[in-house]
């Protein structure tokens, strides 16, 4: 059984198809006039008119707070609009409840996704549209019929095994091929890459084509210049809540997409200076623990070490080992050339080690508490007096912080949950800012941070070293590494299997290293 | 400065929100009380007020202790076995001629005892909350019954029995007893950095391990902290009534639950304070005490309590989703 044969199950399902269907392809299928939408004072869309071809593929671009996720919300019927007009398929919509947006035939695939991870991926393939006869749910014809759209996409996965089992990015595939076996005429993917390896990149990519192939008008948001330009047909860009403009993909390049949506020049966001390294502060003989094995490296002051691999290549694992979190099993680590031993996260932080971790999310952030209170969280025993906190010096190193790191809240008692993803990145680097380390490990720090922000944590990087400290900067974004790190190792399946000097090794070399070919 | 104003000023909402809710609270509690005045002649008599302030008294300092571990997204479902239990011991240990305050002392110690068992079996045996204290709540009373063998120990020491039912300054005993706790967890809760690692560890324990927060040692704080206020509540308990019975405080761990959360605590962690639930078993104990003085059948005010329970959090719900 195929895609399609799924997708047409129901009657009311081809029923709507035909009416997107009507739209030729290359002609408007929905359009935007004067689309506005402001939350109290703030406008975090300024009326945008836009409009998308039947079976394009349409990139949107734009830093964090752009509007990007706004113009999503709007699209899939998650909030109302303050103005304006939506046409689908020629006729004004309200798109008032997300349903509706489902009814028509419009679809989002989010970058976290919101799915039962505990339920097979059958179960969650047919969620909310289960077979049923008698009432009971016929589980095995569902099972059946997943796994015949699995293997007809080529995702060779399993249907029934729980979703919870599979990858972040196997997971996405499983999300898409449920938005797809919905009969979706216009699907909405928000930056899907974020927590995707290549070979997952590379199949959904697969995925999206074929989807477009059959009819269906894409809408790609990504912080990946690369990506847009190897998927995208046209492009729109957004800055500050405005619709800046749109390109056909052929006819624009990266410069001038980037300068669109922030006004600054490619070169100024891979940003180093040339530092004189000092004395080595940290050297790992030999370490291993769970998920990696004898890995033996050095950080000196002035010194990014770069650690590139793919996710479950064991660099996370090794930061976590060398910062108490996980035992280590085997090795010496070497301290200001004194071996230590550093049996838990507050020994490290003793020393000097400050790391920032791969998920802002599961590791970095208390999300439903305030800004403030995660900045001071690993300072609170310095900002007390006997056992009362400094009231007075918590806010102001809070507020501190706020500034230095251009956070963009309007008060440090706002929760970090209602932050975008940028300014979450900048409050966990606060956190370790305001603690101080010789130190720094930074992993994944600018996943779905967009360029803006981007460039300025790598600047930040730099004042950092100039201020005599080390930094390890772990990244699955090649370009990231490559241009930052003045040494660069590579990891695969725990160990690790390739050390450069800054552009040493070319693109492809690395990769090769890290893919294991 | 220019920039820290706007800043205080654009925040100010969400204080007030705070601010609001407790306002409310204690606008129900007022508006019962006035609503009773008016309804029953001998609502405002300084008996029944003192007696009120007496009912409310214990479960609101278990409440308390129970905020800790609600914040740290737990529950502590023994504190009622705990009280009945600690009654007993207390009873016990005088009946074989323990001074008084060694007694105390040690009845005391068994809570903060009872409360490492449970920091023991949710960090090391990573046993859930609910289950580690479900199990001791069973366990707590069976011990109980034990050591008396089903029936009741009495207690002879007249100083100790007079203290439930003495005043001080025209307030009881047990309500000066509440202060007497409030006030410090207050200050722990709110004020110190122990506080804010319970709220720290209640949403996201990994984040708080990760930024040197010593998680294991903040949740057997607050079980110990929950297991000895209620130990506490046990001596006082068997002080206002005068003899150790294990089957005494029949769930009052719901109650206490109930006062914290409509106090304002989440049952999802993080969220909650020292006053809200203070003020909750207050509410509770008003209605209680109203409805015995209107004559309200008894099995009428349970339900009266489950209807205001769901009332209560769900403007709180309201509110929380109007503020986001």
């Amino acid at each position: 059984m195929t895609l399609e044969q799924v997708a047409h199950r129901h009657d009311d399902s081809s029923a709507r198809l035909t009416e997107a269907n009507r739209v030729p392809l290359g002609a408007p299928i929905l359009e935007l006039k004067g689309l506005q939408k402001n939350y109290g004072y703030v406008q975090a869309l300024k009326p945008a008119t836009m409009t998308f071809l039947a079976g394009e593929i349409h990139a949107i671009v734009g830093e964090n707070g752009a509007g990007k996720s706004t113009l999503i919300k709007l699209l899939t019927g998650v909030i109302p609009r303050t103005a304006g007009e939506i046409i689908w398929c020629g006729h004004p919509v309200a798109l008032a409840t997300p349903n509706e947006a489902i009814a028509r035939g419009i679809n989002a695939v989010h970058q976290e996704v919101v799915l039962c991870p505990h339920l097979t991926v059958a179960a969650n393939l047919f969620l909310g549209d289960e077979i049923n006869r008698n009432g009971l749910m016929r589980k095995r014809q569902m099972e059946k019929m997943a796994q015949a759209v699995l293997d007809d996409l080529g995702f060779g996965l399993p249907a029934h095994v729980p979703l919870g089992s599979l990858t972040i990015g196997q997971q996405q595939l499983v999300a898409t091929a449920r938005a797809a076996m919905r009969g979706t005429q216009f699907l909405i993917f928000d930056e899907p890459t974020a927590y995707l390896t290549r070979q997952e990149s590379a199949q959904l990519f697969k995925l999206i084509r074929r989807l477009q192939s059959e009819g269906v008008t894409i809408v790609y948001i990504s912080h990946r210049m690369e990506e847009v330009f190897e998927i995208a047909d046209r492009v729109s860009v957004l800055r500050d809540g405005t619709h800046v403009g749109t390109r056909k993909i052929a006819e624009t390049d990266e410069n001038e997409l980037i300068a669109l949506m922030i006004n600054r020049s490619i070169e100024q966001i891979y940003h180093k200076e040339k530092i004189a390294f000092g004395e080595t502060i940290l050297e790992t003989r030999g370490l291993s623990g769970p998920g990696f094995e004898n890995v033996s490296l050095s950080v000196r002051a002035g010194e990014i070490v770069g650690l590139y691999g793919l996710i479950g290549a064991g660099r996370s694992e090794f930061a976590l080992g060398l910062y108490g979190r996980h035992p280590v099993s085997a090795g010496e680590v070497h301290w200001m050339g004194r071996m230590v031993d550093i049996k838990d996260e507050r020994a490290a932080m003793e020393l000097g080690i400050a790391l920032a971790p791969e998920s802002r999310r599961d590791q970095g952030l208390c999300l439903n508490l305030p800004i403030g209170l995660n900045i001071n969280l690993p300072i609170l025993r310095r900002l007390s007096h006997g056992p009362v906190i400094g009231r007075a010096e918590a806010a102001s190193n809070a507020d501190q912080q706020i500034r230095d790191l251009s956070i963009k809240t309007p008060s440090q008692r706002v929760l970090v949950s209602s932050m975008s993803g940028g300014n979450q990145q900048k409050i966990v680097i606060g956190k370790w800012l305001s603690h101080g380390a010789r130190l720094f490990i930074f992993d994944e720090p600018t996943v779905g941070v967009d360029v803006g922000t981007k460039a300025e944590i790598y600047r930040l990087f730099a004042k950092l070293l100039k201020a005599g400290a080390g930094i390890i900067l772990i990244s699955s974004y090649l370009p990231e590494v490559y241009e930052l790190a003045d040494r660069l190792h590579v990891f695969r399946a725990g160990h690790l299997v390739g050390s450069h000097d800054f552009h040493a090794a070319s693109h492809e070399d690395v990769l090769a290293e890290a893919i294991g070919i | 400065m220019a920039i820290t104003s706007t800043e205080s000023a654009a925040a100010a909402p969400r204080r007030g929100m705070n601010v609001l809710f407790s306002l409310t609270l204690i606008g129900l509690l007022l508006a019962l009380w006035i609503v009773l005045g008016f309804a029953t002649a001998s609502f405002w008599t300084p008996l029944n007020i003192s007696n009120l302030l007496r009912q409310g008294a214990m479960t609101a300092i278990l409440a308390v202790g129970q905020t800790f571990v609600i914040i740290t997204a737990g529950i502590d479902l023994s504190v009622g076995a705990i009280v009945g239990f600690s009654s007993v011991i207390l009873a016990w240990l005088l009946q074989a001629g323990v001074p008084l305050w060694i007694a105390i002392a040690a009845t005391l110690l068994l809570g903060v005892a009872i409360g490492a068992f449970h920091g023991f079996g949710i960090v090391r045996m990573g046993l859930p909350p609910f289950i580690i204290t479900l199990a001791t709540l069973t366990a707590l009373r069976g011990i109980g019954l034990l050591i008396t063998n089903g029936s009741t120990i009495s207690i002879t020491n007249e100083a100790f029995t007079n203290f439930a039912r003495a005043d001080f300054l025209g307030i009881p005993s047990l309500f000066w007893m509440v202060i007497l706790i409030a006030v410090p967890a207050y200050v722990f809760l709110h004020l110190s950095r122990w506080g804010r690692y319970l709220f720290a560890v209640g949403s996201n324990s990994e984040a708080a391990r990760l930024s040197g927060v010593n998680v294991t040692r903040t949740i057997y704080t607050a079980y110990i902290l929950s297991a000895t206020c209620a130990a506490f509540v046990g001596v006082l308990l068997a002080s206002r009534i005068g003899i150790g019975n294990a089957t005494q405080a029949e769930g009052w761990e719901l109650q206490a639950i109930a006062s914290s959360v409509i106090g304002g605590t989440s049952l999802f962690g993080a969220i909650g304070s020292v006053h809200g639930p203070l003020i909750g078993a207050f509410i509770l104990a008003t209605i209680n005490n109203g409805a015995n003085l209107l004559n309200v059948n008894s099995f009428w005010q349970r339900i009266i309590t489950g209807v205001l329970i769901i009332v209560i959090v769900y403007f709180d719900q309201l509110r929380r989703r109007s503020s986001r």
